[in-house]
């Protein structure tokens, strides 16, 4: 599994497609409101996806931990939403501590972990 | 030679621009673009502070809030853009129309500044990075927010060297520091 992250803007999601010969088709942005189409190559803004399972009661991380062959092999790309104020609204607080928890996690077990900076890549792993 | 150098409120990034500038022009001509257009008293000590950290490096101040290709105007040698970031939010919130939201004068501004990019010889641009929150924004600031991360991608795209300042350290994303 590759992991990607970086700000808003940066161009992480065109960098993936480039870097890895994808296809728009290959591609499934995650919603807060349905689950991720698990047979994509690359999903992005999964930090959509661990709010929508906070909203169902399961911990990002516990998922990705059970659900190893639905993410292996593929290209997961998370925005960084970390550098900010601690958010207001304790809903908020929860998310972005489970998403940078499953984070890390997804870190620890990815093949490469590239943080998109300006379009470029800071490759971390 | 082109350079980016981008990172958060008060990393040196600008300091390091000014310093990156100094090298590339050597003992030619430094040309400052200076982009704020102070709004405050907090905004006129941020331009003070500026010129007192500028005083003493032989810098021609250019004063230009939107248009960088006129600059060019001025000749060879090396060009400051500090910010690009202030240059975009004047073109965005235009103060002759009382600062109200104009996406089509910010589109324009930062074709503009990609044009300035492609002719001038030697240039730096500094960006700041405001990319990583988890609060959303309302529309106009996310269209701000956008317009930035994409002036910085290109820009980036363009430049030979591209920086990341954080806490006065640099962090090298592309190309080579000029000696």
């Amino acid at each position: 599994m590759i992991l990607i992250f970086g700000g808003a803007y940066q161009g992480k999601t065109a960098w993936a497609k480039a870097q890895f010969d994808l296809r728009d088709a290959d591609i499934y942005a995650c919603t807060a409101e349905e689950a991720p189409n698990f047979s994509k190559k690359c999903w992005t803004n999964l930090e959509n996806f661990t709010r929508f399972c906070l909203a169902r009661g399961v911990d990002p991380e516990e998922w990705f931990r059970e659900n190893r062959l639905a993410w292996e092999g593929k290209v997961l790309i998370f925005r960084d939403i970390f550098c900010g104020v601690v958010p207001l609204s304790g809903e908020d607080r929860a998310w972005r501590e489970a998403t940078g928890r499953a984070l890390q996690y997804l870190a620890g077990e990815a093949g490469r972990v590239s943080r998109i900076f300006c379009g470029l890549e800071q490759r971390l792993k | 030679m082109k350079i980016l150098i981008a990172g958060g409120s008060k990393s040196g990034k600008s300091d390091f621009a000014q310093t990156l500038a100094l090298k590339l022009a050597g003992t030619g001509r430094r040309f400052y673009i200076a982009t704020m257009l102070p709004f405050d008293a907090e905004d006129r000590a941020r331009i003070q502070n500026h010129r007192l950290r500028r005083a003493g490096m032989g810098f021609e101040t250019l004063e230009e809030p939107r248009h960088p290709l006129r600059c060019l105007e001025a000749g060879p040698g090396v060009y400051l853009v500090d910010s690009v970031t202030a240059l975009l939010t004047n073109a965005l919130f235009p103060r002759e129309a009382d600062y109200r939201f104009s996406p089509e004068s910010g589109e324009a501004c930062l074709k503009e500044l990609l044009d300035f990019a492609g002719q001038a010889e030697d240039a730096v641009f500094v960006l700041d990075m405001i990319f990583s929150d988890s609060n959303g924004y309302p529309p106009e600031t996310e269209r701000f927010r956008r317009l930035l991360g994409t002036a910085g991608q290109r820009l980036a795209a363009r430049c030979d060297t591209v920086l990341e300042a954080s806490a006065g350290r640099i962090f090298l994303h592309k190309g080579a520091v000029p000696k």
